[in-house]
């Protein structure tokens, strides 16, 4: 029996110090939005059933938003090492009638975890240094094209056979658009690059990565300041 | 006949002969102790539920505007013996001390009220007799009111504290099938006044159902979660058990879906409402019918009339009717006084 004490969940990573996750939840909440994510939680459920991810992964909003409003630090601390990535940042849980925003506490507790540069949340995101990438250089990771419809469970099974011939759906579309997207959706003009890598620069996106991929952080960090220095000669 | 009597002088009763008095009629007003105010006094309420009133001044001015009447003649000390006659004309033989009386009423309000479920009657895996630290609702009313929230034992502030809702309510087996409607509500209340009076502490409920109808959702529920972070727990505890000098709770949390255990300084039972030995002997006295929990059944010819009972011209007002707020007993006590007055005037037709 996993005997639980409200606030206290003894065989839940208890390897890690009290201490660190106190001080965890701590920043999660001096978060300034923190307030305004979170009220009281009358576990009714109803985020859960607005949530696409709830139905197809072991999660659950009203446990966020629970878990947090009671202050149980080291289910917030699991949360933070497995829960917020299988949420998929849509927002339908922000229809609850005590106006908490289980979403926006994810990103918040993402955001926490990328910033520690925790072990896990490394391990993570090390399937994404392709899409992080491409969405820092590019602006945007994914085209249709790439999609593998049997990733993507919660789509339905209508997809598969709708995919196989997507070319020929997309012919009946009178658009030029959206033929060759893959193509299309990657090539960013420069000055939307130089917009961009100011912007990744300027908030500190940039530096959050080095947390998480040393390595990527390097590649991005020279690519995108190649791009601003040869703006600059431009000027 | 121009005199109303009026039994109980809690805030049902009060109100009741209060608004008798107001509309010209004589009221007596008998109390079977020797100082008025019902329950909130006896039991020594420190704020009410739901509007953070303090109890003792509340209870002052309800008993001053009922005193200060000159056509409400008091009895304290005084018990029903028995009763006679019809709606109209009544005559009621009372004690007062040692002497026995006769009274004449053309109407009749009993507002006898309830006492608390008594946890240890029935049911011991709460062990309310054997555990010094587990109390009841009405017992942390007195500490509350000290600013003496003091474990028993050790008379040191606890510094975990749960409340367990629903003792003696909702319980087929106990025999109580209805809701006491007034402790999601005391609780509530309650966690907040510890969380003030003690603000190192962590508060707990466990429920059923939080029943917070009304505005009790802003006034109570609300602002003990938000801003007085009060844990509410979905989740009935099973066992209240001995823990070296603490006390360990078990349950479900249904929520989390999770068995839980938790080790605690105090845990405090929301004891429900039954209906007191006045108002189960009125019943007698009277020869009104109770339901089958004891309470004086009310309905009617319409069957929907809180106050009618089953004779006419005899009222019934707040919880001696059943599980009632102090909402319910101001609104009954109002109707049964109109009512009340209406016989009089009319002769008992």
């Amino acid at each position: 029996m996993r005997a639980w004490e409200a606030g206290k969940q003894a065989d839940c990573y208890p390897h890690v110090a009290r201490e660190e996750k106190e001080r965890l939840f701590r920043e999660i909440k001096d978060d300034e939005r923190y307030t305004d994510y979170l009220y009281g939680c009358y576990e009714c459920g109803i985020c859960v059933s607005a949530c696409p991810s709830a139905r197809f992964y072991n999660y659950s909003p009203r446990v966020i938003a629970q878990a947090m409003a009671r202050e149980d630090t080291d289910r917030v601390y699991e949360i933070l090492i497995e829960d917020i990535w299988n949420c998929a940042q849509c927002f339908s849980c922000t229809r609850c009638p005590r106006q908490n925003n289980p979403g926006g506490l994810v990103s918040i507790i993402r955001e926490v975890a990328v910033r520690n540069g925790i072990q896990e949340t490394r391990d993570v995101l090390q399937g994404y240094s392709r899409v992080i990438y491409k969405v820092m250089l590019k602006g945007n990771q994914v085209s249709p094209d790439m999609l593998q419809p049997e990733f993507f469970a919660d789509w339905g099974t209508w997809v598969e056979g709708f995919t196989k011939n997507m070319r020929e759906w997309r012919r009946a579309i009178p658009l030029e658009s959206l033929r060759g997207v893959t193509d299309a959706s990657w090539r960013t003009d420069h000055k939307t690059l130089v917009e961009l890598y100011t912007i990744w620069f300027e908030t500190g996106n940039v530096e959050l990565i080095r947390e998480v991929d040393e390595g990527l952080y390097e590649l991005l960090k020279n690519t995108m300041e190649e791009e601003l220095e040869d703006a600059e000669d431009e000027d | 006949m121009s005199r109303v009597l009026t039994i109980g002088s809690g805030p049902a009763g009060l109100e009741a002969a209060r608004c008798v008095a107001e509309l010209g009629y004589d009221v007596t007003l008998i109390e079977q102790l020797d100082r008025l105010g019902g329950t909130p006094e006896i039991e020594r309420y420190a704020k009410l539920t739901h509007h953070f009133r303090d109890s003792e001044e509340a209870m002052r001015e309800m008993i001053t505007a009922v005193t200060s009447k000159p056509n409400v003649q008091v009895l304290p000390n005084t018990t029903v013996l028995s009763a006679s006659g019809e709606a109209g004309k009544f005559r009621v033989a009372v004690k007062n001390g040692g002497a026995p009386q006769e009274i004449e009423a053309g109407a009749i309000i009993i507002a006898t009220g309830f006492q608390h479920f008594d946890p240890g009657r029935e049911t011991q895996y709460y062990n309310y007799y054997s555990l010094p630290d587990v109390i009841t609702i009405s017992d942390l009313e007195g500490m509350l009111k000290d600013h003496a929230v003091l474990r028993p034992s050790t008379g040191t502030p606890p510094q975990k504290v749960a409340f367990i809702q629903c003792v003696g309510s909702r319980d087929r087996q106990i025999g109580n099938e209805y809701c006491s409607k007034v402790c999601c509500g005391i609780a509530s209340k309650q966690a907040i006044e510890i969380r003030e009076q003690l603000p190192d502490s962590q508060v707990f409920i466990f429920y059923i159902d939080m029943r917070m109808y009304g505005y009790w959702e802003p006034q109570l529920y609300w602002p003990a979660q938000e801003q007085h972070k009060v844990t509410y727990v979905k989740g009935l505890v099973s066992e209240i058990l001995p823990q070296g000098d603490r006390i360990l709770i078990r349950g479900e949390d249904t929520t989390m879906g999770r068995p839980m255990e938790i080790t605690l300084d105090m845990v405090v039972l929301s004891v429900g409402m039954e209906p007191s030995e006045g108002t189960k002997s009125m019943a007698g006295v009277f020869g009104v019918e109770q339901n089958q929990y004891g309470f004086i059944a009310t309905g009617g010819a319409s069957g929907i009339d809180p106050v009618a009972t089953s004779r006419p011209g005899i009222f019934v007002v707040g919880a001696a009717a059943g599980p009632s707020d102090l909402d319910d007993s101001f609104s009954t006590a109002g109707l049964a006084a109109v009512r009340a007055a209406s016989v009089l005037r009319n002769g008992g037709k």
